[in-house]
């Protein structure tokens, strides 16, 4: 079976009967998201049963030629970066798919089905092995999240679409005309035309051309990352969407671009990398502590986990460009962590501002009375983005500023800044809104509190973030081998001593 | 002589006498779309003969008339467009009166253009683009009783002239420097002849042609008359000038400067870069602040000439084949996105208005899908038709060192996805349709298959696209020695 493509195709034919629903039916069409989302969660497991952990290559590989004058062909395969990315997407997009069909909005079908084509985007984009293909899941991804937020947005849902699809497509059409010139380049070396990343892996390009290729891909990673100065859409595109959809954008979408770093960037233009590594790291330190002080300042929940991602964010691609295997391996968990994370994040924003109308800080107060349950999980999730010890994303964190101090220590010192912001406003969050006394209405805590169909969305982040937190190994060692590859050639231009230990082994010995 | 190779073309002229004669009876209500018949008989014949022809390429009339894969396939893409056009004009309200005359201009501007691209010698393009360009100017104005339609032919016919005139300056002087009217011997001269290249009037004559084939094809800086014309003249004629005119300037332009001026590719390749990126430019700016989703249309199409001109610009085969891809694809978007217009139209007063689409995806899910898919595939929006067009259009400008091209191509494609994902997101947008429809004239079957074959065809070009390019590729290559 080619269970890869069925990822793809499972989900694009959820979305088609979907739409060809009567909008009256809106019982049809929870079943139908929901079991959509469901059979591709079965099918990613499948997946992960069939994973072979010893190969850092491409596996499982669906592969049908599609335009071949033109070297363009469908294939789908999963290595150890994208198999996690892949169940990621799968589970949450079923946790989000739970929590919008119980408060299913006006034309909920379409709703419903745009999340299923956003789902076949990012699916088919974590899963390419075709440079073509990535680019056609990349903008495949962007269509319905630009119809989710025009369509079902906020007051300003016009301005902040228009402005998520202007800065994403310029970065978008510049990759394109990137993947284009490097197939031409590789042809010539290669004697065929070919798209395959794996059959372009091996072509050396030459340092200038290497450079701007690397800059003309980086560019559209990082405008979807956001990587600071490319982040001018994020707060009016996460602050306009709904709940549901900024919860998977910040959760998945803004993955794609790392994933792109990690995959496509590093690998095939280690030169180019190498050159613009110390540019980028600026670029991600600055988004750290930026976004760090966004998120101290920000009025609303949404927004302070939203700008709270972007310093997070700035954590992992530091983490991949320093050409570390440690501080990469790091990158590669901190990208699952932050994914759950922010998506229980924005859950608990989710339920606080349907019980209480209001997203605004200042407004909220003293909810923890009356909602002590929500206040436990509140709790939880917040120990975890601030990566406290003992929680899922600290293992991630201290292997990124643990590697990355060890080629250039001045850069761990400054994102360490981050790690204290992050307890700054993270904390600032819970307690202006659970503890202190209660603002509002005096009933609001009881509103709040968390029912059964909060806690299916709910429960299932926190045994995934304690998961990861115990067993960091099963994570960290199925993606060694596939990280490790992809950040070696780098590591040889940049001339790092390859330190054979593997830091997985050595590091999660000392953790819970 | 080979008399055989006129035979669409013969077939084609008798048509449209035909049909223009049968407009001079008054037909029996059983016979009144008998024109319409003519048409579609005519073009049908047409396209057979062009398919039973394709594996014989041959040229008559002392090379005149060349039938080479490039000129079948775009005779064929012309004749589609053709057909599409008869059917969109099923009970348009424009030219009722006389429906002989309507259809019979449209298949003598349909052989206008085949005559344009099966030409082998200036004389005959010439006449070509004269045929197509006299028909479409009556064709604008042919409702006479509607001011707007009246001013779309002259100013068309005014800016067509003065297009014409600077047409036949530029071939004198193309004349004048090799002694012969044959593109061949064109080719075979400039080819052989250094001394000749890099000369002022060769230089010159170059750009008058490029400037009047840009005045057809709607390229920036000629532009200036597209949309005012494509909004004043009745829609169906407006698809037609869209899809069938710009495929035909499209064709000459590979005739006389990919083809036989080839020798001379330095002195014309910027110049005709030039004219691409302008339109690119131009053409998407222009059609932001559009409130009439024709005029969008116009102006988008005038972007579109800037794309196709890139594969013109490079000069290889490869940029034909592309461009012929994109001529293919850009043929589905149009008659699709044309023919929900003019549904549109049929219904409501103002009907090309962008608000007279609000929340129409909803009461027609099918018009809306259609025209989400047109706009997404114009904008260039993977996996669709438009995508893999442009994507060849950009392979082939890096591949001839032009990379420059592709990256004003891509950064103005960006700016084009506002103004085409309005309209998309207008049809879906949860406010009522506007009012009750003022005109409740019936959709009819025609144009709604127009619209749905044009929707199924972005996604099949796109999704068996190789057997398609193939067809390109074989044009491509005929198209230089």
């Amino acid at each position: 079976m080619p269970w890869v493509s069925l990822l793809v195709i499972v989900p694009l034919v959820a979305a088609i009967v979907l739409a060809m629903i009567p909008q009256r039916d809106r019982m049809l069409a929870r079943t139908v998201a929901l079991a959509g989302t469901g059979l591709t969660v079965a099918v990613s497991i499948v997946v992960l049963v069939l994973f072979d952990r010893g190969s850092g290559a491409l596996q499982q590989i669906d592969h049908v030629d599609w335009i071949t004058s033109l070297g363009i062909s469908w294939d789908l395969g999963v290595d150890g970066i994208s198999i996690w990315l892949v169940l990621l997407t799968t589970v949450l997009f079923t946790l989000g798919m739970i929590a919008a069909c119980q408060h299913l909005p006006e034309r909920g079908n379409m709703f419903l089905s745009l999340l299923l084509l956003s789902e076949v985007g990012l699916l088919g984009l974590f899963t390419s092995g075709d440079l073509v293909l990535f680019y056609v899941f990349w903008e495949f991804m962007l269509i319905p999240f630009a119809f989710l937020i025009w369509t079902w947005g906020g007051d300003n849902r016009r301005r902040a679409g228009l402005t998520f699809v202007v800065y994403t497509m310029v970065g978008s059409l510049i990759m394109l005309v990137a993947i284009i010139s490097t197939a031409l380049i590789a042809r010539d070396h290669l004697g065929y035309a070919t798209f395959l990343i794996r059959d372009i892996q091996g072509v050396p390009f030459s340092g200038t051309a290497s450079t701007l290729l690397f800059a003309g891909f980086v560019l559209a990673f990082a405008i979807k990352l956001p990587l600071w100065p490319f982040h001018g859409w994020l707060p009016l595109a996460y602050g306009e969407a709904p709940i549901v959809v900024t919860a998977l954008m910040a959760a998945l979408m803004s993955k794609a671009g790392v994933y792109g770093l990690l995959r496509i960037g590093v690998p095939l233009f280690p030169d180019g990398a190498n050159t613009l590594l110390i540019p980028i790291a600026i670029l991600a330190l600055i988004g750290i502590v930026y976004g760090s002080l966004l998120a101290w300042r920000a009025r609303t929940m949404r927004l302070l986990v939203g700008y709270s991602s972007l310093a997070h964010l700035g954590f992992i691609v530091l983490g991949i460009m320093v050409f570390d295997q440690m501080a990469a391996q790091g990158a590669v968990l901190q990208m699952i962590n932050h994914g759950v994370v922010v998506a229980a994040a924005f859950a608990i924003v989710m339920m606080l501002g349907r019980g209480t109308g209001t997203e605004d800080m200042d407004r909220l107060g003293g909810l923890a009375k009356g909602a002590p349950r929500l206040a436990v999980a509140f709790l939880i999730v917040t120990m975890a983005a601030l990566a406290l010890p003992g929680s899922n994303a600290f293992v991630g964190e201290f292997f990124i500023l643990a590697g990355v101090f060890r080629q250039f220590a001045w850069m761990a010192v400054i994102a360490m800044a981050g790690v204290i912001y992050a307890a700054v406003y993270m904390l600032r969050m819970y307690q202006s809104t659970m503890n202190g006394p209660a603002k509002g209405v005096a009933d609001e805590g009881r509103k709040t509190e968390l029912r059964r169909g909060d806690a299916i969305v709910l429960v299932p982040l926190i045994l995934i973030m304690f998961l990861i937190a115990l067993w960091p190994r099963v994570f960290v060692d199925a993606s060694a081998k596939a990280t490790d590859q992809a950040i070696a050639p780098a590591q040889v231009v940049a001339g790092r001593p390859l330190i054979q230990i593997a830091p997985s082994a050595a590091a999660t010995r000392e953790l819970p | 002589m080979n008399v055989v190779v006129g035979i669409p073309l013969y077939v084609m002229s008798a048509a449209a006498l035909l049909a223009i004669v049968s407009g001079a009876f008054t037909l029996p209500g059983d016979l009144r779309r008998l024109p319409e018949w003519i048409g579609l008989l005519g073009v049908g014949i047409t396209l057979i003969t062009l398919i039973a022809m394709w594996d014989r390429p041959q040229s008559g009339f002392a090379g005149e008339i060349r039938l080479t894969h490039m000129s079948m396939l775009m005779s064929g893409i012309i004749l589609v467009a053709t057909l599409a056009t008869i059917a969109l004009s099923w009970g348009e309200p424009a030219g009722a009166g006389r429906r002989g005359e309507y259809i019979g201009l449209i298949l003598a501007a349909a052989t206008g253009m085949m005559l344009t691209v099966v030409a082998g010698d200036l004389i005959v393009m010439f006449i070509g683009i004269e045929l197509l360009s006299v028909s479409l100017y009556i064709l604008c104005a042919i409702e006479v009783t509607r001011e707007r339609s009246l001013e779309s032919g002259l100013k068309y016919l005014i800016t067509g002239a003065i297009g014409t005139a600077i047409l036949i300056y530029g071939f004198a002087l193309l004349y004048g420097m090799t002694g012969s009217t044959s593109l061949n011997v064109i080719g075979e001269r400039l080819a052989e002849a250094g001394p000749l290249t890099s000369q002022p009037l060769l230089v010159s004559a170059m750009a008058l042609v490029a400037v009047a084939l840009g005045f057809k094809a709607s390229a920036v800086p000629f532009h200036m008359w597209t949309p005012d014309v494509y909004e004043g003249a009745p829609t169906p004629i407006t698809t037609f000038m869209s899809t069938g005119t710009k495929t035909a300037a499209m064709g000459a332009f590979l005739l006389v400067f990919t083809g036989a001026a080839q020798g001379a590719i330095a002195d014309w390749r910027v110049l005709i870069g030039a004219i691409s990126a302008a339109s690119m430019v131009v053409g998407n700016i222009g059609a932001l602040r559009q409130t009439s989703v024709k005029r969008m249309l116009a102006w988008s199409s005038v972007a579109q000439a800037g794309y196709l001109l890139m594969g013109v610009a490079v000069g290889t085969a490869f940029g034909a084949e592309a461009l012929i891809y994109y001529l293919i694809a850009y043929l589905a978007m149009t008659l699709a996105a044309f023919a929900i217009v003019i549904l549109r139209e049929r219904e409501v007063e103002d009907g090309d208005q962008l608000d007279a689409f609000t929340g129409y995806g909803r009461r027609r899910p099918w018009a809306g899908v259609v025209m989400t898919l047109a706009m997404l595939s114009l904008a260039g929006f993977p996996p669709l038709a438009g995508f893999i067009g442009k994507f060849m259009l950009f392979s082939a400008a890096i591949d001839s060192d032009m990379l420059w091209l592709a990256i004003v191509g891509a950064l103005a494609s960006a700016v084009s996805v506002v103004y085409y994902l309005r309209v998309s997101i207008v049809m879906w947008s949860p406010a009522p349709v506007r009012d009750v429809p003022e005109r409740t004239l019936r959709v009819p079957r025609p144009v709604a298959a127009v619209a749905v074959t044009g929707g199924v065809a972005i996604i099949a070009l796109a999704i068996w696209a190789q057997p398609v390019i193939d067809l390109c590729r074989d044009a491509g290559a005929s198209l230089l020695p």
